[in-house]
């Protein structure tokens, strides 16, 4: 490989000795191949960021931006056609690898469940049909909690009523639970083992309105108990501003702004960003909102320059040829946008 | 004055298990509401799942039959129309668009097969060039061309734009209502105003009222004139959609009210969040 495009020139950020995740660079692109001629979809491209210890990071986008390809590339669930091309990612309690998919079996499932866990969409993809949850528990958490029969038992309980769920569920089959006390089950499958860190990928998408906003207090104060960061993917801003405590916001495969959530919604640079938050309606507000105009990128084949400028009204000549870097603008406020920026030389 | 569609005390009831055991399910329990013809207008069906929405809007489809009570449209009884001629006539007044554009559409079919079929069946068929016109025109009104979408297969278009072809589709036959069933969860933030605008298009431009049904109050407030609040089967609460929205009264519209999750941060951000 040539000389590093401008896109990566952040990659050098200062390593923080508080952060518990650290991606760096991180490419990861799947490959098809027919009759000889392969195609990249360039589902993450170029990628840094950090999670530090104790925060909710949330990541939004759009379906098709990359941020599922990302989480899986972070969680190390990488099958062909999926590819990490470059890039690291660097956990704090697995150093030295640069990445679940690079570090050996062993390590993996030594973290796995103890340090890093999951909470998915499809609560009912995760238990198991025919089994009962008690079953469930002992798969997931019995091999990393120590002790006798009944101290585990107790553990799950106890930890059951963190989720307001009775003891009475482990003797039921996951089809018996409605949706909302299925995804409380798979939150506390995910937490019982007080992992560092915790991946939870539109888990709320599925639920009503309602069940949702209880199932996200429930993540909240178990991460606030147990001190876990939590990586949060999910397409929904007003998710984004009940929960997370910093936001990166991805477009077509790259991180396009990152700040507080508190700022993003305050005061959004990124004209993708603005749109976002501009267009959502709100109740008691007549304003009239418009969307955007065009699609998003097919990934096989993105826009050059910044993938956003054929849909941005700030798009200026530089925006079809170079690709903005992430730049901060005030502390811990990044944005990567010709616009905001000027024209900046990397 | 004459009424589209008159709801009247529609009750359905599924019955589930066997000979011995079985279960009865009031999916929809006692509904009524009327659609003036005069005045088009955006009725918004909320309510969770399982509360019975997506039901009362496949027997407005008349997908489904009632248990008890009559739909009546456009002086039509629903239970009377049985011939596939009088079906032919009925879907050409009333026309469905479905959450999920990527499995409405074969993936195995070209997009504007649908379109020309569409056409062919439901208005006099003419040579190809008036069907073109035709379809160009109706992808016209929702943003697309036929250039756009001529022998695209629908995984070539975006969520968005598929689900412009269903509408479009849905125009061909100049309906006078569109029964669209949570038409925008599955379409990308970004091109989710757009389809919305679009339905207030259709209501105000084209005079076709739209029956939306949705679990999301914010879209619901933004385009609706009427709503009703379903919970169970029945309806809780029901009125002039900024009206109900801002001052719901029922203890279970006041509750999905304070669940909705607002896009924006009130208070200043925990101090756990601040940037090092």
């Amino acid at each position: 490989m040539t000389a590093a495009p401008a896109s990566f020139a952040d990659a050098q950020q200062p390593n923080d000795d508080r952060s518990i995740l650290s991606v760096r660079n991180l490419r990861a692109h799947f490959r098809t191949s027919h009759f000889g001629i392969n195609r990249y979809v360039k589902a993450v491209d170029g990628i840094t960021f950090d999670v530090k210890r104790g925060e909710i990071y949330g990541l939004a986008g759009e379906s098709s931006s990359g941020k599922t390809t990302l989480i899986k590339t972070i969680a190390g669930a990488i099958k062909p056609p999926l590819e990490v091309v470059g890039g690291t990612v660097e956990f704090a309690f697995l150093p030295g690898y640069g990445g679940l998919h690079r570090a050996p079996p062993a390590e993996v499932a030594r973290i796995r469940w103890r340090h890093l866990s999951y909470i998915m969409q499809g609560s009912m993809n995760v238990l198991n049909p025919v089994r009962r949850l008690r079953r469930s528990f002992a798969d997931f958490a019995r091999p990393h909690i120590a002790g006798t029969e009944k101290e585990f038992e107790k553990a799950v309980v106890d930890h059951l009523a963190r989720v307001k769920l009775d003891a009475s569920v482990l003797a039921a089959y996951p089809h018996e639970l409605s949706g909302g006390m299925r995804q409380r089950v798979t939150i506390a499958l995910a937490t019982i083992c007080r992992p560092d860190f915790i991946i939870a990928d539109e888990p709320t998408t599925a639920l009503d309105v309602v069940v949702q906003k209880d199932v996200l207090g429930m993540i909240r104060g178990i991460q606030r108990e147990i001190g876990s960061s939590v990586l949060f993917v999910t397409h929904d801003m007003g998710v984004h501003a009940h929960l997370t405590d910093r936001l990166g916001i991805m477009y077509a495969g790259r991180l396009v702004e990152e700040a507080t959530t508190g700022e993003v919604f305050r005061t959004p640079l990124h004209p993708y960003t603005r749109h976002l938050i501009s267009s959502l309606p709100r109740i008691g507000d007549d304003v009239p909102r418009k969307g955007l105009e065009g699609a998003p990128p097919n990934l096989a084949d993105p826009p050059p320059g910044c993938r956003f400028h054929p849909r941005c009204p700030l798009a200026m000549e530089v925006c079809s040829h170079r690709v903005p870097t992430m730049i901060e603008t005030a502390p811990g406020h990044r944005v990567a946008c010709f616009a905001v920026n000027g024209d900046e030389q990397p | 004055m004459s009424a589209l569609l008159d709801v009247s005390q529609v009750c359905k009831t599924f019955t589930r298990g066997g000979l011995f055991s079985s279960r009865r399910i009031h999916a929809v329990n006692d509904v009524s509401f009327r659609i003036d013809a005069a005045s088009p207008e955006i009725f918004t069906i909320i309510g969770e799942s399982g509360s019975g929405k997506t039901t009362l809007s496949r027997m407005i489809l008349n997908i489904e039959q009632p248990s008890s009570g009559a739909l009546v449209f456009d002086g039509t009884n629903l239970a009377t129309v049985r011939s596939s001629a009088d079906r032919m006539a009925f879907m050409h007044k009333v026309q469905p668009i479905f959450q999920n554009p990527f499995e409405a559409f074969n993936p195995l079919k070209q997009l504007d097969r649908y379109l020309f079929m569409t056409r062919r069946r439901f208005l006099a068929a003419g040579d190809q060039t008036d069907i073109d016109v035709a379809v160009d025109d109706a992808l016209r009104k929702v943003g697309l061309s036929l250039k756009e979408v001529r022998h695209r297969y629908p995984h070539e278009l975006s969520g968005g734009q598929l689900q412009r072809v269903a509408i479009a589709r849905a125009l061909l036959s100049n309906p006078k209502l569109i029964v669209a069933d949570e038409p925008v969860s599955m379409v990308d933030a970004s091109l989710r105003m757009s389809i919305v605008n679009l339905f207030k298009a259709l209501r105000d431009d084209l005079g076709i009222s739209i029956v939306y049904v949705t679990h999301d109050l914010a879209t619901a407030y933004y385009i609706s004139d009427r709503i009703i609040i379903m919970q169970k089967g029945s309806v809780v609460e029901r009125g002039d959609a900024r009206t109900v929205l801002n001052a719901p009264q029922h203890p279970y519209s006041r509750q999905l009210r304070a669940a909705v999750l607002l896009p924006e941060v009130a208070t200043p951000a925990p101090a756990a969040a601040t940037s090092s």
